[in-house]
């Protein structure tokens, strides 16, 4: 079986956490509870013919007081940014974490999920934040972690750029 | 910087139970190498390799009454200690796929106690014998976490503690998916009944983990202690400058005093800065 680990990375409160449990376990959680460390959830999915396991490392959100962890990301074979669409300044801090990720483990297939997109009304972020996001070369996809759209599509686009990077490889 | 581990564990049977069924276990792990003969002085042998590889720490609390609980919890702590004695291998070895082998090791251990426990009660009258777990993988300075049932962890960091795990109980479950308030919670009977445990009718281990830096405390304790000790109170002790054995002792006295309506089980670590 193939193992593949991605990491979920981004600003705290923009549902990181809920993004992989709807992904996991079909459930939305109401309750914020901010992750410490990094919780680790497993899924096995098929790519191609493929049987592959994902390990999704849920990285604790950066916050006022500390940054993503790099050592967190050692390893990593693909990596999720998340942002929260009701705040646009998680969208812009996507860049810098993005070039902390990247000096840990280089450019690895990443993908960038704007989530929330179930507050329609809050909605904050212009095409152009949208654009931009984590920088214009990554693939996005809007999400909700509560209504279920656009996650299994964002798990399964990064599963299969990781294993085509790797062909395969652990 | 290196640091030394200071850590204390004690459990008491509280006031009001017969029998105590919470255990712990805090184990050092080294990797050792008996030199029979050598021309080496005994100085440039000493502590060349006794220094400790890592350490676990791990609490557990029997569910059920009578000596069906108190050997569910010590059949774990004791399946832990002998994957301790095993695990010396995995160690310095930090690639993604050694980290998830560790994990997996960890996790199947837990499994296979919950398997034991589920098999040797088939047939047999009334609920199986089950534990909740709480265990802490120490390889400095990343902590490994596996945890079922709702033991908990913290950790405390400057004058910040915070929780690392989430009870696995029905109640956390009916607030988790937004059926009840945490008032309602507070008030229903069954919000205490786990909804994961080992041995138990669902067993759903969380895993995770934490790189420490110097300075930093663990706490790991059974509901006995946080059924009477607030969060703020385990803050309020842990981020005092005591030994982990004074605060392990208070925090024991602290549900003691409370009502020791339950069994409890403290583990306390230290990471100390050494230059």
């Amino acid at each position: 079986m193939i193992q593949k680990k991605i990491c979920m990375v981004g600003v705290y409160g923009t549902g990181k956490t809920c993004l992989v449990q709807q992904f996991v376990q079909s459930i939305f959680s109401v309750k914020y509870l901010s992750t410490v460390g990094v919780k680790i959830d497993r899924k096995e999915v098929k790519i191609g013919n493929l049987d592959v396991t994902l390990m999704l490392w849920d990285l604790e959100g950066r916050d006022g007081t500390h940054d993503v962890n790099a050592s967190y990301v050692r390893g990593a074979h693909g990596v999720i940014y998340v942002a929260d669409g009701t705040r646009p300044d998680t969208a812009q801090q996507l860049i810098e974490i993005r070039e902390l990720v990247e000096k840990s483990v280089g450019r690895i297939p990443s993908v960038v999920a704007l989530n929330k997109i179930d507050l329609t009304e809050e909605w904050k972020l212009a095409a152009a934040d949208e654009a931009g996001a984590g920088g214009s070369d990554l693939h996005r996809l809007r999400t909700s972690a509560k209504s279920g759209e656009g996650v299994e599509e964002t798990f399964e686009w990064v599963a299969r750029a990781a294993v085509a990077s790797s062909g395969g490889d652990q | 910087m290196t640091v030394a581990i200071d850590s204390f564990g004690i459990t008491d049977k509280g006031k009001v139970r017969e029998n105590n069924q919470d255990n712990f276990l805090i184990v050092e792990i080294r990797k050792s190498i008996d030199v029979q003969h050598s021309s080496l002085s005994a100085d440039a042998l000493k502590n060349r390799f006794g220094a400790a590889q890592g350490h676990l720490f791990v609490v557990a609390d029997g569910v059920g009454g009578g000596p069906a609980g108190e050997m569910a919890s010590e059949g774990a702590v004791a399946a832990l200690l002998k994957y301790a004695g095993e695990a010396v291998g995995c160690f310095n070895s930090f690639s993604a796929a050694k980290e998830h082998e560790l994990f997996e090791t960890l996790e199947q251990t837990v499994r296979g106690v919950h398997e034991k426990l589920r098999a040797d009660h088939e047939g047999k009258r009334g609920p199986a014998p089950a534990t909740t777990l709480t265990m802490l993988l120490l390889i400095w300075p990343r902590a490994y976490l596996v945890h079922v049932g709702d033991s908990r962890a913290y950790v405390r960091r400057g004058d910040r503690v915070q929780q690392l795990t989430r009870d696995q109980t029905f109640g956390e479950y009916m607030i988790t998916i937004g059926a009840w308030t945490e008032e309602a919670a507070a008030r229903a009977k069954p919000s205490a009944t786990l909804s994961s445990a080992v041995g138990g009718t669902e067993m759903a281990p969380v895993v995770g983990l934490i790189d420490l830096e110097p300075g930093d405390g663990l706490l790991l304790c059974t509901d006995g202690l946080t059924k009477h000790v607030t969060n703020d109170r385990i803050a309020e002790a842990m981020t005092g400058s005591e030994s982990a054995e004074a605060i392990g002792r208070r925090l024991l006295e602290e549900a003691l005093g409370g009502g020791g309506t339950d069994n409890i089980a403290v583990i306390v670590v230290k990471s100390l800065p050494k230059s």
